[in-house]
């Protein structure tokens, strides 16, 4: 088990880069996710890692040792490192039955067989393949040969799992089964992976610390809570938390002491414990940023809006099983909202309350978090 | 009972047609290895021996004997070595790649279309320089080069079309380039193999230009020239021609019979998946 570190990491595909100077430390036995859009540089990134692919620039250390350098002329094989990669398409070897699958990466390092045999069976009970063993690849179903190409990879306790989607390719309910098999299994081998995806809730539910990437540079790198909870800029916030955050565009304003986000359809008080770091934008356009569970109705009370609350039309309801998804408008702001239930029925009107502490603000011109 | 449409005669009669048209010309050379020199005269070709004999045949394989054989070593030697180089070029091309990989491989489909005719002479020379003018490894020699290219190109599409993945999965694991070939990449090719021995072997034992400047009237003779001599320079054996042709004949049509089906699939598995 070891740390990897990734010094000012650069790859170029012809014009484009897929990575930018990326710099990166994966803790000892941690579940670190690189998350992404397709596209975005994470599988290059981990090809880099595995050393299937050399860097145009940079470092790649595996614990102590310097696996990759361009500079310092430094590049070992990744038949020499002490890593494992599973492949989106599994890569099982169409030929070999699963037993030997299992066993091709001990046999080409010269193990005994009859430490192979122990091994391998040791490896099928696990994953419960004991019973697939004699069996070819084109005899398994997709969760099996995903097993199997996990099987391969741990038999021989490599020191880095190096994991690329390694559940894109498996239906809806297999997917989230095998997602809490994985992480079980990685707490008890307590082996450091790498793990790629596209999919916010397979990296939120599983990480420990997340990255997320676009095209080719690193956005944020955090905990599953911290990037939920303090997204560093719009990217984030709008990539991870189905249904997607409401962002509306706003203006600060000054009236008397208090600062104001005027938002046109409506006015919110800027909370006074974030205030200060605020003052410097008065008069300037922000974004601001409201996950749909901070977000609640009011229940009608007799008279006209209540203050801080924003009276809008039911445009949609949408029921997901333990909440109710509300598409609300009103000029040109449309927000959904996250609720357990409610009495409005599409077409009526709603007065909607928000959490002032949740709220996002991000500066419009860079993107960037304010709080 | 339903007949079948017009349209569909039509077709099966004409695909009937083409089909006997075709084999007419085997027929007539099965028909007339059967015939005495009598029964060449007074039949026509497309007609049964009056009398069948089996000694044009005999005749024949006397004479053919030895050049059947010497075709067999170079064509199965050269042959394995082609489509073995071939394989293994494919792979590297494919595969590993290197700086200008693209640009060998151009190199590679020229060689597809340097006709025979044009490099007789240096090869006739460079042989006789070698020592293996009116040898048997000549032949191999010569086959296998001019093999390697279309070999090449044949198992560089196949190698294609199995994904990298398995590669990188095989590198991951420990293998290295050579163990990659042999334990994954070499298990997966029995189609392509087919395909390139069957096509490898008949062109070469079909070969004649080869043969004939290579190692003429020498021990080393292979059949097609053998066959050529056949003929004689006074009188026209035909059936003694005949008999000598079917011989000639035999082992490409047992290897088609044989391999047709793969041969088939290895052609299309290279047309849908360019």
């Amino acid at each position: 088990m070891v740390s990897v570190a990734i010094i000012n990491l650069t790859k170029t595909y012809g014009t484009t880069a897929a990575i930018k100077d990326l710099n990166l430390e994966i803790k000892d036995g941690e579940f670190f996710i690189f998350l992404g859009p397709s596209g975005c540089g994470k599988t290059t990134t981990l090809l880099c890692i595995a050393g299937l692919l050399k860097p145009d620039k940079g470092e790649v250390w595996l614990g102590n040792e310097l696996v990759t350098s361009s500079e310092r002329d430094v590049y070992v094989t990744p038949q020499k490192r002490e890593v494992a990669m599973m492949f989106q398409d599994y890569a099982i070897y169409p030929h070999m039955t699963v037993f030997n699958n299992i066993a091709f990466p001990l046999e080409v390092r010269g193990e005994d067989k009859s430490e192979i045999v122990k091994r391998v069976t040791a490896t099928a009970n696990l994953l419960g393949l004991s019973q697939l063993l004699d069996r070819k690849p084109r005899q398994l179903s997709g969760g099996q040969r995903q097993r199997v190409a996990l099987g391969r990879a741990i038999v021989r306790k490599p020191k880095v799992f190096l994991l690329d989607e390694p559940l894109a390719n498996l239906d809806a309910k297999l997917r989230v089964k095998t997602r809490t098999d994985l992480k079980k299994l990685q707490r008890e081998l307590g082996v450091t992976t790498v793990y790629v995806t596209h999919d916010q809730v397979e990296a939120m539910t599983m990480a420990d610390r997340i990255m997320v990437q676009r095209d080719g540079v690193t956005e944020q790198i955090g905990t599953p809570e911290e990037l939920y909870n303090h997204p560093a800029n719009l990217f984030v916030a709008g990539f991870i938390g189905s249904p997607e955050m409401n962002f509306t565009d706003c203006t600060l304003i000054k009236e008397g002491a208090r600062l104001w986000l005027d938002a046109r359809e409506f006015k919110t008080p800027v909370p006074t414990q974030v205030a200060p770091k605020l003052e410097s934008y008065v008069g300037e356009d922000l974004i601001m940023g409201i996950r749909p569970e901070d977000l609640y109705e009011r229940k009608s009370v007799k008279g006209s809006t209540q203050k801080n609350a924003l009276r809008m039309t039911v445009d949609i309801i949408e029921p997901v099983g333990p909440y109710l998804l509300l598409h609300l408008r009103k000029g040109r702001c449309s927000l959904v909202a996250r609720v357990k239930h409610t009495t409005a029925r599409v077409g009526q009107e709603v007065d909607i309350e928000m959490d002032p502490s949740k709220m996002h603000i991000f500066d419009k011109k860079t993107a960037k978090a304010i709080i | 009972m339903r007949f079948p449409k017009p349209r569909r005669v039509t077709l099966y009669i004409l695909l009937v047609f083409f089909a006997f048209l075709f084999l007419l010309p085997l027929w007539t050379c099965i028909t007339t290895s059967f015939k005495p020199v009598h029964d060449v005269i007074y039949t026509t070709p497309v007609e049964l021996p009056l009398s069948p004999t089996a000694e044009p045949l005999i005749t024949a394989l006397n004479i053919m004997q030895r050049p059947l054989l010497n075709s067999f070593t170079f064509t199965i030697s050269a042959m394995i070595l082609s489509c073995l180089l071939g394989s293994i070029n494919g792979y590297i091309l494919t595969k590993i790649r290197f700086r200008g990989s693209d640009t060998v491989f151009l190199f590679f489909s020229i060689g597809i279309f340097i006709p025979y005719q044009a490099v007789l002479v240096p090869l006739v020379l460079t042989m006789s320089k070698l020592g293996l003018f009116n040898h048997i490894e000549g032949l191999i020699l010569t086959h296998t080069a001019y093999g390697i290219p279309i070999t090449t190109l044949l198992f560089r599409n196949f190698y294609g079309v199995i994904p990298n993945s398995l590669i990188m999965a095989a590198k991951t694991d420990g293998a290295g380039t050579w163990t990659i070939y042999r334990r994954i990449v070499l298990p997966l090719s029995l189609l392509p193999f087919v395909v390139a021995a069957v096509f490898q072997f008949t062109s070469i034992w079909n070969d004649f230009l080869f043969g004939v400047a290579l190692a003429r009237g020498s021990e080393a003779q292979p059949a097609s020239v053998a066959l050529a001599n056949l003929r004689g320079t006074t009188e026209f054996q035909w059936n003694v021609q005949m008999a000598g042709t079917l011989w000639y004949a035999l082992p490409v049509l047992v290897i088609f019979f044989v391999l047709g089906k793969y041969l088939m699939r290895g052609y299309m598995a290279g047309a849908v998946k360019g």
